[in-house]
């Protein structure tokens, strides 16, 4: 019964819950973080000790005057294998910058996590911004069978989310459908030396054997990067998850699945909280489902989940324990002249993201991105088309099941600039000051480092001019479904299907 | 790029994906699986004013040629036939569905009584609309529909149910589907021209929208719920759309098991299934044995009919567990042993209307549509898109949407 405010009584632990054991990071080798063979973009380093953590990223123009196309996009790297043929298991699924940008977390369907670090700059070289290099692989969530429901569990990482640095280790949760995981990530540079009892390989010596006593002191070594799972978070969700967020109070998060929406504590695993249920008593009567879900930036009671109705619900946590009841109901009528068969597919909300401020939020839809203003309801202050030349296409979009691919959005640091992807590789960015926007391509034939990027453009019908490309010639399994920003500095992540690009603007 | 927006392919396109999202890896995705069941009722919706239109369009035209030899009788008097699954108070259909003279429908059973089958379709259809559009109150509204009705009066008591008023005689026109005024709107013969099926493939968008250009029919069609004293003589009477359970004997029922995930409760219901469509083909294997007209099955408690191979398959059923769960990736779509699962919910729902309409396609109600051929083998048929888009549109009063139920 939704009243019932307590989740459940404490959880016991899944058998199926791996061993917490420190986890050296050695699984099937991700494509990311193998080193692409020569002539390629982005070299493969091996790590090097990291120097001061702050002070090398100074704050740049973050196109708050020039605006999404004054900048000038380069390619700077590009990760993954170059094979046509896509193993199953490198089909990236998430992409995540940490809150200071030097990290770069990307998740696959085979359930592994590549973190990439940026180098500290290098004011000798010519690049302006460091690369960004393997930090870490590690094995975040395997395959599971659910065998009383006899329902397998997919390993795929549906998200990541970093926490806030707090020492001199990096945490980040991680998820996939039914468990969510709190991974440590922390280096080794030390390593003590000199026992008494042990050889430096490791064999104990026999104590008759000493005769002199030392103390044992640390000896830097070799960067070693550890990630081990700290908590882990699971049997809350009956549906696949779809969202985690962290709350600004950095002690609590929510996890969202269809139904449900659950608030966790970080510290506690064997119980949740759960905040929205929308599962109807009869399931006959369901019409929708919850599709993302995310905390305001600022505001630690507040929450806000999308559905796949196309409307958004702000939730206050203050209001009760159960927010079944929104504060805010976000919801844009809908235009009678564009129904059709697949109105209802088109409409369902695909991801939902704060502004930076927290005064926007933005959605994404099949056909469109809307910024809305928190301030008000009854519809988004900014629409903008990301691929319109579709809407004819739908019926084709649906046979192939691409019109259920669930594309992402972000925000630039500044929140003037908002960024998706599309198809055959491409993605898109608005400027939300100078209402232009720009559609550029991810493809390794731009690879030589700051090559600049050339805008691309999709003719809809009718006559196709030089350069641009037919609707009919897209690629649809090509898409972009995952982008990130950085947080201060006009460097984004686009994830192809197996590949992932960084761009970064010319300096 | 161009695809067909044929109707009915699109549900055949929907079952399959349905049917193939069994088998996915990492289980059923209840998102994509809604937002198919929307496209399936879209889709439905436009398949089934099609063929209104069609019908209708048919009747005009038998009518046309007898009104020259007969005149038209008082629009009450087309009730005295014998059609089957004719209700008495067919004044509440009013004159248009029924296309005028009396004597005129009578000499066209056929035609005929494909219209009122179909246009029982409709009022299941939009009855079944108002609940989603309108009326967040519970389908017990719906249900309370069922109760024996002494009169179309009875229909006024439904709280919630405003639309679906008997009709007070002023013909309206062209009615939004969503408001369903009362009242008939004699359908004027351009209407059925509008509602001639658009070529889907001539527009280059899909916009077939699904209510506006059946809004004349349907706006009248609407305006008479079916549930209408039915003389309990007949057995083939068309009670209404939710029926009470004491209703008359069931025609090609089957049965739905449902696992909820959350609560582990299994629930086992009877499912109904309107046969005007399947049963207007000859071949409909179900109406083998020459079951008399229209039936509305209604829900637990009434006899049922068995199919051998159905039955077989139930008492053989060893794997799937005692909860029911359907295994991942199975072809068996058969329920496992019924009597097991009376044991689980001894409290069957307050509501069983409710529970009839209770929707599996992962269940047997889904595999009743499969496996309805008596002679269906241990392996259920290769779901046939065509065959299951037919039975698909038959078994209208079983479910509005296909939902998965966890």
């Amino acid at each position: 019964p939704p009243s019932c405010w307590l989740f459940c009584s404490p959880l016991l632990p899944s058998p199926l819950t791996p061993a917490l054991s420190p986890h050296r990071c050695h699984p099937p080798p991700s494509a990311l973080s193998t080193p692409p063979s020569p002539g390629e973009g982005g070299e493969f380093r091996k790590q090097r000790p990291r120097g001061t953590q702050q002070g090398h990223h100074l704050q740049r123009n973050m196109a708050g005057a020039g605006g999404g196309n004054d900048i000038q996009w380069c390619f700077s790297q590009v990760k993954g294998a170059v094979d046509d043929d896509v193993a199953e298991a490198d089909i990236i699924s998430t992409v995540e910058f940490n809150h200071s940008g030097e990290l770069l977390a990307t998740g696959d369907k085979g359930g592994r996590v590549v973190i990439f670090q940026q180098e500290q700059e290098n004011k000798i070289q010519s690049h302006s911004r460091g690369e960004y290099n393997v930090y870490s692989t590690f094995q975040s969530h395997e395959p599971e069978f659910d065998y009383l429901k006899s329902l397998e569990i997919e390993e795929k990482i549906n998200k990541i989310r970093w926490l806030p640095q707090k020492n001199a280790a990096q945490f980040l949760l991680s998820t996939n459908d039914k468990t969510i995981k709190l991974w440590k990530i922390s280096e080794r540079d030390k390593r003590p030396e000199g026992y008494n009892l042990k050889e430096e390989d490791g064999r104990y010596r026999d104590p008759t054997t000493v005769t002199t006593l030392r103390v044992p002191v640390f000896r830097p070594m070799d960067l070693m990067v550890e990630a081990s799972p700290r908590r882990i978070f699971a049997n809350a969700h009956t549906y696949h998850i779809n969202s985690i967020s962290i709350n600004s109070d950095y002690e609590t998060y929510l996890s969202a699945d269809d139904l449900r929406i659950n608030l966790w504590h970080l510290e506690i695993t064997d119980r949740s909280f759960n905040i929205v249920d929308i599962k109807p008593a009869n399931m006959e009567e369901l019409t929708e489902v919850i599709t993302a879900a995310e905390f305001h930036p600022n505001s630690c009671n507040t929450f806000v989940y999308s559905s796949s109705k196309g409307t958004i619900r702000l939730c206050d946590m203050r209001a009760s324990a159960l927010c079944d009841r929104h504060s805010k109901l976000f919801e844009e009528p809908e235009d009678p002249s564009n129904r059709s068969f697949f109105s209802e597919i088109i409409s369902s909300i695909s991801d939902v993201k704060f502004s930076h401020s927290g005064r926007y939020m933005m959605t994404r839809d099949y056909l469109s991105v809307k910024i809305w203003d928190l301030n008000m309801e009854n519809r988004p202050v900014e629409t903008y088309q990301v691929h319109e030349y579709l809407r004819s296409k739908l019926c084709s979009l649906y046979e192939n099941d691409c019109i259920f691919d669930k594309f992402e959005c972000c925000w630039n640091g500044s929140d003037s600039v908002v960024m998706t992807g599309s198809y055959n590789n491409f993605f898109r960015m608005f400027d939300r000051n100078t209402k232009r926007d720009i559609t550029l391509e991810a493809s390794r034939e731009n690879n030589k480092p700051r090559t600049v990027l050339k805008p691309r453009k999709v003719c809809a019908s009718g006559k196709r001019k030089k350069d641009e490309i037919s609707v009919d010639s897209l690629d649809f399994n090509k898409k972009i479904l995952h982008t990130a920003w950085h947080p201060k500095e006009n460097i984004i992540a686009v994830a192809t299907t197996n590949n992932l690009y960084i761009f970064q603007d010319k300096v | 790029m161009e695809c067909a927006l044929d109707a009915q392919s699109l549900i055949s396109i929907s079952l399959r994906k349905i049917h193939s999202s069994r088998t996915q890896r990492g289980g059923i995705k209840l998102h994509k699986n809604l937002l198919v069941s929307y496209v399936l009722r879209n889709a439905r919706q436009l398949y089934l004013s099609e063929r209104y239109a069609e019908l209708y369009r048919r009747q005009q035209q038998q009518q046309q040629q007898q009104q020259q030899q007969q005149p038209p009788h008082h629009q009450h008097q087309h009730l005295a036939y014998a059609a089957p699954g004719m209700p008495a108070s067919a004044a509440d259909f009013g004159p248009l569905q029924l296309g005028g003279g009396g004597d005129a429908e009578a000499r066209e059973p056929a035609a005929r009584h494909q219209l009122h089958q179909l246009h029982q379709l409709h009022q299941l259809h939009l009855q079944q609309q108002l609940h989603q559009h309108q009326h967040p109150a519970p389908r017990g509204c719906a249900a309370a529909a069922g109760a024996p009705a002494g009169g179309a009066g009875a229909l006024s008591e439904l709280p919630g149910c405003a639309a679906l008023q008997p009709p007070h005689g002023a013909p309206h026109r062209g009615q939004p589907l969503e408001q369903l005024q009362p009242g008939p709107a004699p359908l004027p013969p351009p209407a059925p021209a509008a509602l001639c099926p658009r070529d889907p493939r001539a527009s280059a968008a899909c916009s077939a929208p699904s209510a506006p250009p059946a809004a004349a029919p349907q706006a009248a069609a609407g305006a008479s719920p079916p549930a209408s004293p039915a003389p309990a003589s007949s057995p083939g009477f068309y009670r209404g759309a939710y029926p009470a359970p004491s209703d008359f004997g069931v025609h090609c029922s089957s049965q739905t098991t449902v696992l909820d995930l959350d609560t582990h409760v299994v629930t086992t219901v009877e499912n109904g299934y309107l046969h005007q469509d399947c049963c207007a083909s000859a071949h409909c294997p179900c109406c083998g044995q020459g079951a008399p007209g229209p039936g509305l099955a209604s829900a637990a408690g009434c006899k049922r009919k068995y199919y051998p191979g159905q039955e077989e398959d139930e008492d053989d059923e060893e794997d799937a567990g005692d909860l029911g769960a359907e295994p991942p990736g199975g072809a068996q779509f058969a329920p496992c042993k019924r009597a097991r699962f009376e044991d689980f919910c001894p409290d069957s729902s307050p509501d069983a209307s409710n529970i009839s309409n209770l929707i599996s396609i992962f269940g047997s109600g889904f595999s009743g549509l499969v496996s309805r051929q008596p002679d269906s083998s241990e392996q259920p048929p290769p779901l046939n898109g065509q065959l299951c888009a037919k039975q698909a549109l038959a078994s209208l009063g079983a479910w509005t949407r296909a939902i998965v139920a966890f």
